[in-house]
């Protein structure tokens, strides 16, 4: 557990606050787009 | 498609910007980015065989699709102030619009689906219902169509690989997030 959780701190650790706020930003945003405009796009993964 | 180049053109853009003007990338703050989430998943849901079949009807569905447009209509206009929101909302609007005033789904015309699809089988589509399982397209008549120069009417050129149908709103909101990813350039302002 303690080798699987290292690395993951690790991966964790390099992204700031300021970086992880700009992926949710981007997420949110291609969420919104998709939803917005194409919502059989996020509604047909998969199929 | 188009939605696709907002995106991934705005993204690109943005960031090469960044890149040549020596910048860092703008703080953006969303206001409630959780009813963008909350829309998306609905979304998946209503739009997916197995709930959708399950334990919905169209006029449910059409019902579901209206009430996740009007949750990205606030998002929209809560975050307005942030470059090129207000344009996303505007064409979030025209599509809300139009979908609205016909049924819950966005028309397309028999022409635009011939086009579109042109090895279709025979009978694989009908006037009156939706654009297969999962599409949010219901097939209409122009004539019969309120608000038709809001529909999906204009197709990509044929080099494109994927046949594809969208609407004057479609092109507004694609634009609005190539301004919004343009935008993460911008001097931060406090």
């Amino acid at each position: 557990m303690k080798s699987l959780s290292s690395p993951l701190t690790t991966l964790i650790t390099k992204f700031d606050s300021q970086t992880i706020r700009l992926i949710v930003v981007i997420v949110t945003l291609v969420m919104f787009v998709i939803s917005a405009g194409a919502p059989q796009a996020g509604g047909g993964i998969g199929h | 498609m188009v939605l696709v180049v907002g995106i991934l053109g705005g993204l690109t853009a943005g960031w090469i910007r960044a890149k040549v003007l020596k910048r860092p990338l703008r703080t953006i703050r969303l206001r409630c980015w959780g009813l963008v989430l909350t829309a998306f998943l609905l979304q998946l849901l209503i739009f997916s065989t197995a709930v959708r079949s399950a334990f919905l009807s169209e006029k449910a569905i059409a019902f579901l699709f209206v009430a996740t447009q009007v949750v990205l209509i606030f998002f929209a206009w809560m975050n307005r102030k942030e470059p090129g929101i207000w344009l996303l909302g505007l064409g979030l609007m025209l599509n809300f619009l139009v979908i609205v005033v016909n049924g819950g789904f966005m028309p397309i015309s028999p022409e635009t689906v011939r086009v579109l699809n042109q090895n279709a089988p025979a009978g694989s589509w009908q006037i009156g219902n939706r654009l297969g399982k999962y599409s949010k397209d219901i097939v209409i008549e122009t004539s019969n169509t309120h608000l038709w120069f809001l529909s999906d009417r204009f197709i990509l050129p044929g080099w494109f690989t994927a046949p594809i149908a969208f609407s004057i709103g479609d092109v507004l909101i694609a634009l609005g997030a190539f301004w919004f990813f343009w935008s993460i350039a911008d001097v931060e302002t406090t």
